[in-house]
């Protein structure tokens, strides 16, 4: 990388004007409509190829196109706002960078989101965080250890799940359990991709998963179980 | 199979399909409501993919330093630019990316100097450029209402916020003026405000 991007510092000083220069007004031909009204928005390929030249619209019509997956993937992985708002930074600039490269052998989302994977366990690598844990299939600590569940109909998880409820679990998974359980569950990769991602085996793989998913059931509940007591206080 | 090793099983066959999870599903129901909860949980993992928006700094950020390391070379040949813009404007037009570039400069001059006292007066004394940028703003908010009346609102709103910025970053320059985080935070501001004009230079204007 030859060149360091900067965060914003956003702790001390007004930087709120980074956030209300609307997107908008950053790359789009027109400043009050979006290009699409004007019939004539680039499909992705035309997008790429203009990328190659260095325009600046098709460069914002990428991020436009993949900004959500990217930040989304970064945030999960994180838990961490500021975090995932400079990793997704980072991914998209290395995306830039390397785009003269891309051939066309593999879809285009598939390589920017494998780019972005490797930037977020990167950064998990260097705060010394554990991608995956190492434990085999059969070991284990006892809270992780099978249990006889009989919950009470009230903990039992209802037909759905609420999002924002299942965010904040997520989030609150250890970081370990959580790269698995979003690169599996949250963005589809297989177990054999994630060995090679993550440098663990596939066993292993299967075993955080599911780890991850009794523990989210857990927290899940948990939350339930507080919320009915308090409305039974109430 | 007992409930410990239908758990256990789980791992390898998540969906509870094998044989022997099936027998003893059949008669557990509370692995059979383990097997749904964790399918829910599955389920609703989908949802979570893609369903948070960066804020506008992220793109705002990329593109600064794309255009720093020189990637973003071309202006947009298809787009229509409106010739009176350009025509009205001459060569007075360069004045504004001029002013622009100034403004980086002066933000470039305060990040880099080690400013003791004297400079720090030094700094505020600079504070008169910041009038010759509002002289700026002013031609160009003349051009843009003589040009394009309706993206007025929009272009006053940017103005507006950056120049507020430049305005508190500059004050924390002229208290702390040995802090990096102001004077980077003054660079920037400048780097957005150039960004303004850039972006009203090089692209369409309806």
């Amino acid at each position: 990388m030859g060149t360091e991007v900067t965060a914003t510092p956003r702790k001390r000083y007004n930087t709120n004007y980074l956030c209300r220069i609307p997107v908008s007004a950053a790359g789009k031909g027109d400043l009050t409509e979006p290009r699409q009204q004007q019939g004539t928005e680039l499909s992705e390929a035309e997008a790429i190829e203009r990328a190659k030249l260095g325009d600046a619209e098709a460069f914002q019509a990428l991020y436009d196109k993949h900004k959500r997956r990217v930040y989304s993937l970064c945030l999960r992985m994180t838990a961490n706002t500021a975090e995932a708002e400079d990793l997704a930074q980072e991914a998209f600039l290395q995306l830039y960078r390397k785009i003269a490269t891309f051939r066309g052998e593999s879809a285009f989302s598939t390589w920017l989101h494998r780019l972005s994977v490797n930037v977020v366990l990167m950064h998990l690598r260097k705060k010394s965080l554990p991608v995956v844990s190492l434990e085999e299939t059969t070991q284990g600590t006892d809270e992780d250890s099978p249990k006889k569940d009989f919950g009470a109909d009230d903990l039992a998880l209802a037909g759905s799940i609420d999002r924002l409820q299942l965010q904040r679990a997520v989030d609150s998974l250890p970081p370990g359990y959580r790269t698995i359980f979003v690169l599996h569950d949250i963005e589809g990769y297989e177990h054999n991709e994630i060995a090679k991602i993550a440098g663990c085996s596939i066993g292993n793989s299967k075993s955080q998963l599911h780890k991850a998913r009794m523990k989210l059931r857990d927290l899940l509940k948990m939350n339930r179980a507080e919320k009915a007591g308090k409305s039974r206080a109430g | 199979m007992d409930c410990v090793e239908l758990q256990q099983s789980l791992a390898e066959v998540e969906d509870g399909s094998s044989v022997e999870q099936r027998a003893h599903l059949r008669g557990c129901q509370a692995c059979s409501a383990l097997v749904r909860e964790l399918d829910l949980i599955v389920a609703a993992a989908g949802e979570l993919r893609a369903a948070d928006e960066p804020s506008p700094r992220v793109w705002n950020s990329i593109e600064i330093a794309l255009r720093r390391e020189g990637l973003i070379r071309s202006s947009r040949t298809g787009w229509p630019l409106v010739p009176s813009f350009r025509a009205r404007w001459g060569a007075a037009r360069w004045l504004v990316p001029a002013a622009a570039m100034l403004l980086v400069a002066l933000g470039i001059y305060v990040r880099r100097e080690s400013i003791p006292n004297q400079l720090a007066k030094q700094a505020s004394v600079v504070t008169p450029a910041v009038s010759a940028s509002d002289l700026d703003d002013a031609d160009l908010m003349q051009e843009v209402a003589a040009n394009a009346p309706a993206m007025k609102p929009q272009y006053e709103e940017n103005l507006r916020w950056v120049n507020e910025s430049i305005r508190d970053a500059q004050g924390a320059v002229d208290d702390s003026p040995n802090d990096e985080d102001a004077r980077r935070s003054l660079m920037d501001a400048y780097q957005q405000k150039s960004m303004l004009f850039e972006m009203a230079m090089d692209r369409s204007l309806p």
